[in-house]
């Protein structure tokens, strides 16, 4: 089997006296979708913010193409690969695409201006690569529907050198249509074959249309792993409701 | 397959519609409203050569600050201190010209004062722009602070070292110093020499009327055109686009959004060091209360121009048309004596509000109505 690009074993997080990751290990290869399933509280969050550079972990290690890294700030994370497109996406509502896709990252001509007509085309371009033909990348963010916003976040992070791209919960605040148009986008992204994706949300169906793998994380534990094949739908229904049996919630949920 | 479907329903507009979607376009047709109302009002009195000498006058101090208040509004900040900074680097530049530099450095000559005023205001600038990033206070509560402690600061000073508020009479330093007559001398005069030589520009004895425009217009042409070509063409502009719009935002994506609100800080205070400048060195005189409610001007002029409270948006010509629109209404007593002057202030209050109504509709049709 190949190499996992990114490696987590046995990773704590605690906050004060309150320990938000007890020990959780991951494996995300790339080509793959490793979708990150868990309930509110679960831990994700967290998990995804000491991968990204946001927290430093208490114990355990990350590591890259097999070697331990440290990350001290979401800089060092986005150097070593770790492209994070985060719920709120880090856009600008008032500012076009192009300045989106190039915020912080401008190309400059000699005088320290901007290559305009280029960044236009590098950010037409990149995003027509993952399913949309925006015609106007002058025109402001605002005027784009969600899920398009979510394509523009996804396709600066690959512009920008991620090799992981995690992806938080991409569909949740989004409608029927455009929840497939962000699940085809994955897809698409997972067929270049050079990238792997962490994919967390709270949606079933949505990890079984595009999942490789899943990890099932509750109270900072890991619950469950596996791949698509190897996890059964009664089991997953399980590991999602945090390990408790569906049935026992069933008869709990009867006797009220 | 591309997923055209959803950019399709955006509406491909002709190039009448992209003008009409411009941030500069309502402050754009106030402006005309404004020049040609004067005009006809004032019975052409005030674009004759004097009069346009006078109106450009004010609306280039108005523009100067107001260039600056409306960037740092892009960048999601207020400066109230504006007023007050304009007084404080009035008072320390007459005042190093009357009595001398500072600690026994000697006498002082205009450039000399004019540095280590700038040295100081930036300074000032810089300690305002590092509290507010800092504190992670509102602006509006910090630099309404140091509106108060600078004012004070600048009455203080004169009272304890000149024993008055206000110094007048001090040399026609335009007369020696290239660097006085940079600020406050005539520029341009080769316009009025052309309006001369077409038969125009003439006095009651038929000789040339006017010299030349003040000089503070070539510098809000100067600092005007540097804030646009900076918002637009490079990086600095879009980080400032960036940090006001969502700050957030900008700092997940490397903008070093802290240096960004500090440098735009020290530029108001830029703009205040050169509107008092000005004033010194053609006038030659100074008084503590120069620039007061600049700081509400500046920022009222900003909204007119179509920048947002809000930041993340506004354009530097949309400033410029406010800047002209508020300069002229404000002069316009002396060109049409029998309106009351306090109508100026009437008129700003209404503009004002339809302003900020105009630019809340703006900012809803970019942001989809959120």
């Amino acid at each position: 089997m190949a190499e996992p690009y990114l490696r987590v074993e046995g990773l704590v997080k605690r906050f004060g006296p309150f320990t938000a990751l007890g020990g959780v290990d991951l494996e995300v290869f790339p080509g793959e979708v490793h979708c990150l399933l868990g309930d509110n509280g679960a831990g994700k969050s967290t998990l995804i913010k000491t991968l990204a550079g946001v927290h430093e972990p208490t114990e355990g290690k990350i590591y890259i193409e097999g070697k331990p890294v440290e990350f001290r700030s979401p800089r060092d994370a986005s150097d070593a690969g770790i492209g994070t497109v985060y719920q709120d996406l880090a856009i600008n509502q008032l500012l076009s695409v192009t300045r989106n896709f190039f915020m912080g990252r401008e190309l400059k001509g000699p005088l320290g201006t901007l290559r305009m007509d280029e960044m236009n085309k590098i950010a037409h371009d990149e995003m027509l690569k993952i399913g949309i033909d925006f015609s106007d990348p002058t025109q402001a963010v605002g005027t784009m529907s969600g899920g398009q916003r979510q394509t523009l976040a996804i396709a600066r992070a690959i512009y920008f050198g991620a090799k992981v791209l995690i992806l938080d919960e991409p569909t949740s605040a989004l409608g029927q249509k455009q929840q497939m148009g962000v699940l085809k986008t994955i897809k698409k992204v997972r067929a270049r074959g050079d990238i792997a994706i962490i994919f967390i949300t709270h949606n079933e169906i949505h990890s079984r249309l595009v999942g490789d793998r899943f990890t099932f994380l509750a109270l900072g534990q890991t619950i469950g792993a596996g791949t698509n094949a190897e996890i059964g739908d009664e089991e997953m229904r399980r590991l999602m409701s945090g390990g408790a049996e569906m049935g026992d919630l069933e008869q709990e949920l009867a006797a009220i | 397959m591309a997923d055209t479907s959803e950019s399709g329903r955006l509406k491909q507009e002709t190039a009448i519609e992209k003008l009409l979607r411009r941030p500069e376009i309502g402050s754009f047709v106030v402006m005309l409203v404004i020049i040609v109302a004067l005009a006809i009002a004032s019975d052409g009195k005030s674009f004759n050569a004097l009069g346009l000498k006078n109106n450009i006058a004010i609306i280039a101090q108005y523009g100067i600050i107001a260039t600056g208040a409306a960037v740092l509004m892009i960048a999601g900040e207020f400066d109230l201190s504006i007023g007050s900074m304009i007084g404080f680097a009035g008072m320390a530049m007459s005042m190093m010209l009357k009595w001398g530099l500072p600690f026994g450095m000697g006498e002082a000559t205009p450039i000399t004062a004019f540095i280590i005023t700038l040295a100081m205001t930036l300074a000032l600038g810089w300690l305002i722009g590092t509290v507010v990033v800092r504190s992670g206070l509102s602006s509006f509560i910090v630099t309404l602070a140091f509106l108060f402690f600078l004012r004070g600061v600048t009455e203080v000073s004169f009272r304890l070292i000149n024993k008055s508020t206000q110094i007048s009479g001090l040399p026609d330093y335009k007369e020696e110093s290239w660097f006085a007559n940079l600020l406050g001398g005539d520029v341009f005069g080769w316009f009025y020499d052309l309006w001369f030589m077409l038969g125009g520009n003439l006095n009651r004895r038929g000789e040339q009327w006017v010299e030349g425009f003040d000089a503070r217009f070539l510098w809000w042409l100067v600092i005007a055109g540097v804030a646009y070509f900076f918002l637009s063409r490079t990086q600095i502009g879009n980080w400032i686009y960036a940090t006001g719009d969502n700050k957030e935002a900008a700092r997940a994506n490397g903008v070093p959004v802290n240096r960004v609100k500090i440098g735009l800080f020290m530029f108001t205070a830029f703009c205040a060091t050169m509107f008092a400048a000005c004033q010194v060195f053609d006038t030659n005189t100074s008084d503590a209360a120069k620039g007061n409610l600049m700081e509400l001007f500046a920022i009222a002029i900003a909204v007119v121009g179509g920048t947002l409270m809000t930041g993340g948006f506004g354009s530097v010509i949309g400033v410029v048309f406010g800047a002209i629109t508020v300069g002229l209404v404000a002069n316009a007593v002396f060109f049409i004596p029998a309106i009351d002057g306090a109508w100026f202030r009437v008129f700003l209050g209404g503009i004002l509000l339809a302003a900020v109504f105009a630019n809340e509709r703006i900012r809803k049709r970019i942001t989809g109505g959120i």
